[in-house]
């Protein structure tokens, strides 16, 4: 492999961390509110699960083809290709938040309010820290499906390793294919192995210990 | 009755059945204009009395070629360009007489007739909207000199990255765009042009989007690309089978231009209208369409 060609892997793959960074860090800004509001308002909760359930159907192709004439939001490149992994990010952080929150157990609950918590103290200091090790579940599967899934950018111009690999399905190249898909699966490892160290720590039982 | 009696009984029904019910298979590949040019044969043989069974969307032009060497498939509709150089792996030409001469020979070689033209050339188009052909006065490829410095070009991967894609043809005709080609979807590619993100696309000259979209096809006048004319392909055994075949597929040469082929795309491809349907409209327009005779 010449040296031309690994630097070029090496930046898309660099594009492709941008891509699923970004793309999972909008999301979670999206659903983790979006979820606590679910929990709290029934009338938000269906029909937010639901047209989340409904975009995740949706064929990558279609959405882009949904997206380009946009203002804003669409056209080609990065941004767009952005948007729409953001979009497929949404259902599995939404899910985990609100079956996080609403896992919490209801005696608990009640001991914050016996205590005289408000709900925003009950939420920030009771709910999100017993949902989080779920909350971040769902961060950890829309991080590594998003790898796998952020191929798709190279479709719009969007850059990413699924540049290669595209390239080398139109050139039936099978050294391209292996110079894209080898690349993104190291990274799916890399980040599932990442989170999940995360996770550890954050479902560990917090400790009283004060010995260091 | 005796089991000798039994096996002669036997054996004299299988070879009826082989003689009588052996019916033309159709192939197509897997993309709308095959698909309508496969209802199309077997529309055609069915008239011609002719019992048919009908293999479409048969994977691509690798698939379509094996099954017909086999046997497996009796006739579907080839383009030169891809014959001569998918296929047959001969270089590249843009001599649209020579390529299906020699095409016509190495099938015949092979113990396959390369049929009747279809009349229409399914060859790389450059595609810009009808607009800026307008105001810019773009006609020819060539005419792209003139806006080298602006236009942003989107293409799909093959003809990004293809030697005898962009590259060949920027030094075919001597010019350069400054930009560097946007590689995506090559089906995105039009909605890409007709939404103003990118200026010129590579399409195919008989895609039905190309008049739904408002987009004018650049004349290739130094013929860079090689052509794609479509030809109806059969095997020796289609003969056998069923004897007027042959007759009933000639009665289509020449009978689609490039413009029917476009609309014929459009009807399946932008109206989502039946393909069968769509065939019988358009057999009943160009009167191949006789009565059925079962």
């Amino acid at each position: 492999m010449n040296r031309a060609f690994a630097l070029e892997i090496a930046r898309l793959s660099g594009e492709h961390v941008v891509l699923v960074a970004v793309s999972v860090a909008l999301a979670a800004l999206i659903a983790i509110p979006l979820g606590i509001a679910c929990t709290r308002r029934e009338a938000i909760g269906r029909p937010a699960l639901r047209i989340v359930d409904a975009i995740q159907t949706i064929p990558s192709l279609a959405l882009f083809g949904f997206l380009i004439p946009l203002p804003f939001v669409g056209g080609i490149g990065a941004k767009t290709a952005i948007v729409a992994l953001v979009l497929y990010a949404l259902l599995p952080i939404l899910r985990t938040t609100v079956t996080g929150i609403r896992g919490v157990d209801s005696v608990v609950r009640e001991v914050g309010v016996a205590m005289g918590m408000t709900p925003r103290q009950l939420l920030v200091e009771v709910e999100l820290p017993l949902a989080a090790p779920s909350i971040l579940v769902g961060i950890r599967i829309a991080t590594v499906t998003g790898i796998g899934l952020a191929t798709i950018a190279a479709l719009i111009g969007g850059g990413g390793l699924g540049t290669l690999i595209f390239r080398g399905v139109a050139m039936v190249d099978a050294r391209l294919l292996l110079a894209g898909s080898l690349p993104a699966a190291l990274l799916a490892l890399i980040a599932d192995f990442g989170i999940s160290r995360v996770e550890r720590r954050l479902s560990a039982p917090p400790s009283r210990d004060t010995r260091v | 009755m005796s089991r000798a009696g039994v096996a002669v009984i036997l054996g004299f029904v299988v070879a009826a059945c082989a003689r009588e019910t052996r019916p033309v298979v159709v192939g197509s590949k897997n993309f709308t204009e095959s698909v309508l040019l496969g209802e199309l044969v077997a529309q055609t043989l069915e008239s011609a009395g002719c019992s048919t069974e009908r293999r479409l969307n048969l994977g691509g032009t690798l698939v379509c070629d094996k099954a017909i060497e086999s046997g497996a498939v009796d006739v579907y509709v080839e383009y030169s360009g891809t014959a001569l150089t998918a296929i047959l792996a001969r270089p590249v030409s843009s001599d649209s007489k020579r390529v299906t001469a020699i095409v016509r020979e190495a099938y015949a070689a092979r113990g396959l007739a390369w049929g009747p033209a279809l009349g229409f050339d399914n060859t790389f188009a450059m595609l810009v909207r009808k607009s800026d052909s307008q105001r810019l006065h773009l006609a020819t490829i060539g005419d792209l000199r003139k806006v080298a410095l602006e236009f942003r070009p989107g293409f799909g991967y093959e003809f990004t990255e293809r030697p005898d894609g962009w590259t060949g043809l920027q030094r075919a005709y001597g010019f350069e765009l400054a930009q560097r080609p946007v590689a995506m979807d090559l089906g995105l590619t039009y909605r890409a042009l007709a939404a103003g993100e990118v200026d010129l696309i590579a399409g195919n000259s008989t895609d039905g989007l190309i008049e739904s979209l408002g987009l004018v096809v650049l004349q290739d006048d130094r013929a860079y690309f090689p052509p794609y004319e479509a030809a109806i392909v059969t095997a020796g055994a289609i003969d056998a089978k069923c004897p007027g075949a042959r007759a009933a597929l000639d009665s289509l040469a020449g009978r689609i231009d490039d413009a029917a082929m476009r609309r014929l795309n459009f009807e399946v491809d932008g109206r989502k209208r039946d393909v069968g349907l769509v065939v019988e409209e358009f057999r009943r327009s160009v009167g191949t369409q006789t009565p059925k005779r079962r």
